[in-house]
């Protein structure tokens, strides 16, 4: 019976003559073959000796095993790469390190570079979630004080490829929709929307193509601040922003494809958004989804044009404008014209915020005379003092009763003020207080207390 | 009613005089930095060794520091390269660049991937070494150390028209705490 071949006494040589690699895989071979040679060295029978091993010959090799072991660990610290010298050398002495060794050293430290406030996973995905819960009461004649579960929002995106990048917002919310005034779907129980789901493609700073569903940009909020309170420095939207299934006059979201990216300008910082899209659903009943997720209902599309200005001077302030067209189809009634024009000039810094847009929304019944117009907007204001933010807010949005999309708006107006407070870097606590005159029904004062989180 | 339209006058009133106040306040210029002391140190931004770039202005800077841009004129993605948080050089660029504590640089970014508007976050290194080796390796990349880290395997940019050497350069850090 054979066992190693290769006397231990010329291993060391062996390794070293040979390639790093080659000794790895060589080291682990010859180690299990003195292993398994002292074990069968172990099993021969000894001459005069039948049954005891040979207790010499089984501790010298022992002792040539722990040699080797501290060869191997010898070699491997000879392997590791010296030191960084710190400083630098001076100019003259100043050298690029060797390419080969450099680049794997830069891919171990880009591997262990983790992006901010993301999680620490390898995989493609990564993932952030948004969550909030409201206490909330107000003098609406029979509605209850109660405890809400807000929406549950699972923020996920993937670096797909150095221009291709993932996005979507994939959001549990309880609570029934609410369709322009028209309440439907159970109350306490949770359901699904894939809020926001894109794929983007970043081509340089002044071509940036989306497709996918998005939110529409139609002013500065909604682009802003999507399916997230705690973003947000109020406990929720403003109610020319809120979302079509929350009683939303705008087509908050839209399927199709963007385009956006800077304008050359210089120091004005001009940026455009061009958006195609599938628009609102206007198929009788009107309220059912509003957004066309699968299936367009006419062949016509909706187009947004959006341009503003970042300004470079004053750092914070943007300012610009929207217009977005569609046409909407009810059956068995004309075609509706809509056209939505937007402004704002907001000016945002860490501790501070004055967010103003304007919004008028044209309905025009195609063949008639008939136009609908709905003016809206909101001014809000805040400033941090610390870990706290007081807020203000007015808005008003005056729709007339005849409307043809939306006729449960009319007229909405009144002021919020709150104040919220950071607990902790994911963590704020709000409380809102909000009065809203509405024509033609008592006003309602309203009170809530929210705790919005990010995890 | 009018008991309301009391209390709503006095509200809208207090809070838009708040908001004015604080408008102006935010829009007092900023102030650069001192120029530095003998005990202080110039902090060099670096980038790649092929980058074309030669100078940025704090403006340009900026924006680049807070994912605002994206691609290098030359058409390269824009990498950006953060030390660790508690690194002085780290808050030297937060104070400098940015004009941002370290939550609300964060915030910014975390909503910045939210809204999509920024597209790649930074890529975050514990130390000079690394940045200077990750910054060699990766053409976009763009990054910072200290004027006594900095080798010839990176590349020096002018910041307003100046080097680190340069009387008038505006990016200082304290000293490192000797050990």
């Amino acid at each position: 019976m054979k066992v190693s071949t290769l006397p231990p006494s010329r291993v060391l040589p062996a390794l070293e003559l040979t390639g790093w690699r080659v000794r790895r895989r060589i080291l682990p071979l010859l180690l299990g073959s003195l292993v398994t040679a002292t074990i069968l060295q172990a099993q021969q029978p000894k001459p005069g000796d039948v049954t005891a091993p040979d207790k010499q010959t089984l501790q010298l090799l022992l002792q040539r095993i722990d040699q080797l072991e501290a060869r191997v660990r010898q070699l491997e610290a000879e392997r590791q790469p010296a030191p960084v010298v710190s400083p630098a050398p001076g100019p003259a002495q100043r050298s690029a390190p060797p390419v080969n060794e450099a680049e794997q050293q830069a891919e171990s430290q880009a591997e262990s570079a983790v992006p901010e406030r993301m999680d620490l996973s390898k995989t493609l995905l990564r993932l952030r979630g948004f969550g909030d819960i409201t206490l909330h009461g107000d003098t609406r004649k029979g509605n209850t004080t109660a405890f809400t579960l807000g929406q549950l929002n699972l923020f996920v995106t993937s670096d797909i490829s150095e221009k291709f990048k993932f996005l979507s917002e994939i959001v549990f919310e309880g609570g029934p929709d609410n369709i322009y005034g028209v309440t439907r779907g159970e109350i306490n129980t949770f359901s699904v929307d894939v809020e926001r789901y894109l794929i983007q493609y970043s081509y340089n700073d002044y071509l940036n193509v989306a497709a996918g569903r998005f939110h529409t940009a139609i002013g500065y909020y909604n682009t802003a601040y999507h399916h997230s309170t705690w973003f947000q420095t109020t406990t929720g939207r403003p109610l020319l922003f809120q979302f079509e299934d929350r009683g939303g006059i705008l087509p908050v979201h839209t399927v199709g494809v963007s385009a956006s990216g800077l304008i050359p300008s210089g120091r004005l910082g001009l940026h455009y958004v061009a958006e195609v899209g599938n628009g609102r659903a206007s198929r009788s009943p009107l309220t059912q989804e509003p957004v066309q997720n699968v299936v367009d209902d006419q062949n016509h599309k909706a187009f947004n044009l959006a341009l503003f200005a970042r300004p470079q001077t004053v750092r914070g302030l943007q300012v610009g404008f929207s217009a977005y067209r569609d046409v909407l189809a009810p059956i068995n009634s004309p075609r509706v014209g809509e056209t939505i024009l937007a402004a704002h000039a907001i000016f945002v810094r860490p501790r501070f915020e004055w967010l103003n847009e304007a919004v008028v929304v044209r309905h025009a019944i195609i063949g008639t005379s008939q136009v609908f117009t709905t003016p809206g907007f909101y001014t809000q204001f805040s400033r941090q003092l610390g870990s706290y933010r007081p807020y203000f807010r007015y808005q008003y949005i005056n729709a007339s009763g005849t409307e043809p999309v939306f006729p449960d708006v009319r007229l909405r107006q009144g002021p919020s003020a709150g104040l919220r407070y950071d607990a902790s870097e994911s963590v704020a606590l709000k409380l809102q207080y909000d009065y809203t005159t509405l024509r033609g029904r008592a006003a309602i004062n309203a009170l809530a207390l929210q705790v919005g989180f990010t995890f | 009613m009018p008991r309301w339209g009391g209390i709503l006058s006095v509200f809208i009133g207090a809070g838009f005089l708040a908001g004015a106040l604080s408008f102006a306040s935010d829009l007092r210029p900023f102030i650069p930095s001192e120029p530095p002391t003998a005990s202080e140190q110039n902090l060099a931004v670096v980038v790649n060794l092929s980058n074309p770039i030669e100078n940025l202005s704090m403006a340009e800077l900026r924006s680049l520091f807070l994912g605002e841009r994206s691609h290098w004129p030359n058409g390269r993605r824009i990498t950006l390269v953060m030390m660790e948080p508690g690194q002085p050089e780290r808050a030297a660029v937060l104070s400098l660049i940015c004009q941002m504590n370290e939550s609300d640089f964060k915030n910014h970014f975390l909503h910045g991937l939210f809204t999509g508007e920024v597209f790649v976050s930074p890529k975050t290194l514990a130390t000079p070494v690394g940045v200077r080796k990750f910054i060699f390796n990766v053409p976009g990349a763009i990054g910072y150390l200290r004027v006594t880290d900095v080798d010839a395997s990176v590349k020096v940019i002018r910041v307003d028209e100046r080097l680190p050497e340069d009387k008038g350069y505006r990016l200082h850090i304290p000293p490192r705490p000797s050990k």
